[in-house]
């Protein structure tokens, strides 16, 4: 029976999944969307993966996971190594590109720069108070278009004049750009303005000050357009990879991560069969009112956090 | 003379216990000390607010009025050398407006250039005081900060390395209670002395090289532990040794003056460049020359002064080959988002260091 090992990244928007070999190949992946319901995500996952999986040859024998949901996500599998997003995709590009020395990386609500010397990541940033320029804006944006946020690449790649768009905030962005509709710009030009505006306002906030030297690899959702890698090519001057599997990258990253590490767990996918269940409780124990977080495996307490001080540590 | 007044000040980071020592001992009025901050101080601090105006205004100002809730009837506001000149005078038009009623006494009006008119802003809080017993209490007040600074650089070096948990915290707090409780030099000489032979018997569990990390940034935000959602702590317990060199000891008491620090840095900045903002950048140098791991960047939204920093902390970076984590802080900056960054920072520098 061979060793496998499972990464899982749940995002805002959407949930990955991948399960590798020993030698990083693919055994399976799944690709889903949140739906602001992240524990149904990952056990819709878990099921799926499960469908794909050879269970005669194979047993998993950790597991990472990583994103936003990346503790809840971690409790609810039994996780061995839960790593924050950052570090997942410099582990997963580096694993695959070694050469790489500048990752970009767009998802639904953040946004990354990564910038790896030998095959180490020796700086990075990340969005600050702001989502402008990332995923959550192309899909807004193509829904007052009436478009698929999918279909938003192809149409722009036919424009031969973007429409300049104010790309500085999401919000100024938005009016800048019914006035442009308004005024009459073609469709495709302003959709072609879009991917501009998202890969000008990337490189504007988070790429600031941060030397982008080729090669480039562009992940998370976002590279999935066409529009926006185009976009960046214009912009830097030298070409964009991005990958088959960009959008996993944050998840082989955890598998990886997961299968480095000396923990070892057996995960059991009767996971999605049982029942979590969360609960938010105000501490109360002094002003700071902590939001604290219960997680209930078949209403048994398995974890709690949210709490900053002592006082809320022995909550029950 | 005793006056019967009852003093408060906003709250900062751990000078707490040396700015009531003073105000008792040297002006001999009651000293009001409000409860620690919480999510709540801001919370009112904003409501009343310009919603632009940096994170510190807004925390002071809720602090004065968790001071005004506990009992105060006089509060002091600080003099400072940006925008933070200006707050005292905003805050108090705030405060009034809501229909509070105290003395409100604002250092900012007192700086004149002439330490001498100080001493008009200490007669307003106690007309009888007695300057002998002010100069004494103010000398052992400092001594106090000092200590205070010295015993939370020792912590922060080395609590992230203690082999039994909260072993430091445990001396840390008992240090600070003692500071708050001590009624003459003799008491405070002690319980520094005691906090630094508790700590230096803790056993450690520290490798040779350790990962070092040099947090450097606004004066506020980057001293009060509250403000900035522990940045400190939480880099200690990854098992970081910590080193911050802003604070009243180096900035204000044994501080070289602007000119002296502007020549330390002079092929990076030809003009002296403000506040903190010089300090911080001869601060950055020094720690990427003595080869630390990586720098943090501590400020609130919208402090000029360090955003003037930034793009010179970017040509540090480049050249030390140093990375610069840049953290903003507004009172909506989630816990969640900042230990994201911070734990993305600790695992680069720590692969980093594996392959330099």
């Amino acid at each position: 029976m061979d060793h496998a090992y499972l990464g899982i990244d749940v995002g805002s928007i959407s949930t990955k999944g991948v399960i590798i070999d020993r030698d990083n190949h693919i055994l399976g992946s799944e690709y889903i969307w949140t739906e602001g319901n992240p524990i149904w995500a990952v056990k819709e996952l878990i099921r799926r993966l499960e469908q794909q999986f050879d269970k005669e040859h194979y047993k998993i024998v950790a597991t990472g996971t990583t994103g936003s949901a990346r503790k809840l996500a971690g409790t609810i599998v039994g996780a061995t190594m839960v790593k924050n997003e950052i570090t997942a995709h410099a582990v997963g590009t580096t694993t695959f590109y070694p050469n790489v020395r500048t990752i970009l990386e767009i998802g639904g609500q953040d946004s990354k720069i990564i910038l790896v010397e030998n095959g180490v990541a020796v700086d990075y940033a990340m969005n600050t108070l702001c989502a402008a320029g990332t995923g959550a804006f192309l899909s807004s944006q193509a829904k007052r278009l009436g478009i698929d946020v999918e279909e938003i690449g192809a149409i722009a790649l036919t424009s031969k004049h973007p429409t300049p768009i104010a790309a500085r905030c999401t919000v100024f962005a938005e009016s800048d750009l019914v006035h442009k509709i308004q005024n009459g710009h073609e469709r495709k030009d302003i959709i072609a303005g879009v991917c501009n505006a998202v890969a000008a306002n990337y490189l504007n906030n988070v790429g600031k000050g941060k030397k982008i030297e080729s090669p480039v690899v562009f992940q998370g959702g976002v590279s999935k357009n066409a529009g926006v890698v185009a976009a960046f090519e214009n912009m830097l001057g030298c070409k964009v990879i991005v990958d088959e599997n960009g959008h996993l990258m944050g998840a082989l990253g955890a598998a990886i991560l997961a299968k480095k590490s000396d923990k070892r767990k057996e995960f059991d996918f009767s996971v999605e069969d049982m029942e979590f269940r969360t609960r938010e409780v105000l501490c109360g124990r002094c002003t700071n009112n902590c939001e604290i977080i219960c997680v209930y495996r078949n209403g048994m307490m398995i974890d709690f956090w949210g709490n900053r001080c002592e006082r809320g540590a022995n909550f029950k | 003379m005793e006056s019967n007044k009852k003093v408060a000040f906003p709250r900062i980071a751990n000078y707490n216990c040396a700015i009531k020592y003073i105000l008792e001992k040297g002006m001999e009025v009651r000293c009001i000390l409000q409860p620690e901050m919480t999510k709540r101080t801001i919370e009112i601090g904003a409501k009343y607010s310009p919603d632009y105006v940096c994170t510190p205004f807004k925390s002071s100002l809720g602090s004065m009025i968790e001071a005004l809730e506990a009992g105060a009837d006089s509060i002091m506001m600080t003099n400072g050398v940006c925008r933070l000149g200006y707050y005292g005078e905003l805050q108090e038009q705030i405060l009034r407006d809501l229909g509070y009623q105290f003395e409100f006494v604002n250092l900012s009006e007192y700086t004149t250039g002439k330490v001498k008119d100080y001493l008009k802003a200490v007669k307003r809080i106690n007309p009888k005081y007695s300057f002998p017993k002010l100069m004494l209490a103010l000398k052992d007040g400092l001594a106090m900060a000092e200590y205070v600074d010295n015993v939370t650089e020792e912590y922060y070096k080395n609590c992230g390395f203690e082999q039994e948990k909260g072993a430091f915290r445990k001396v840390f707090r008992q240090f600070l209670t003692e500071m708050e409780t001590a009624r003459s030099r003799g008491e405070i000489d002690a319980g520094y002395r005691e906090a630094m032979q508790r700590m230096g018997r803790i056993p450690l569990d520290k490798p040779e090289w350790p990962l070092r990390v040099g947090v450097i940034g606004e004066f506020f935000t980057v001293m009060d532990p509250f403000s900035n959602l522990e940045v400190e702590q939480k880099l200690a317990d990854m098992g970081v040794e910590v080193h911050r060199w802003m604070n009243v000891k180096n900035r204000m008491l044994h501080y070289s003056g602007e000119k002296n620090m502007n020549v330390k840095i002079r092929e990076l900045c030809t003009y002296e460049m403000g506040p903190t903002s010089t300090a911080n950048i001869w601060c950055a140098k020094d720690y990427a020359e003595q080869g630390f791991d990586g720098l943090i960047h501590v400020k609130s939204a919208g402090c000029t002064p360090e955003i003037d920093v930034m793009p010179v902390l970017q040509r540090i970076s480049e050249e030390y080959k140093i990375p610069v984590l840049y953290l903003t802080y507004d009172s909506q900056t989630s816990d969640v988002g900042m230990m994201t960054r911070l734990e993305a920072f600790y695992d680069m520098i720590e692969m980093r260091k594996k392959v330099v």
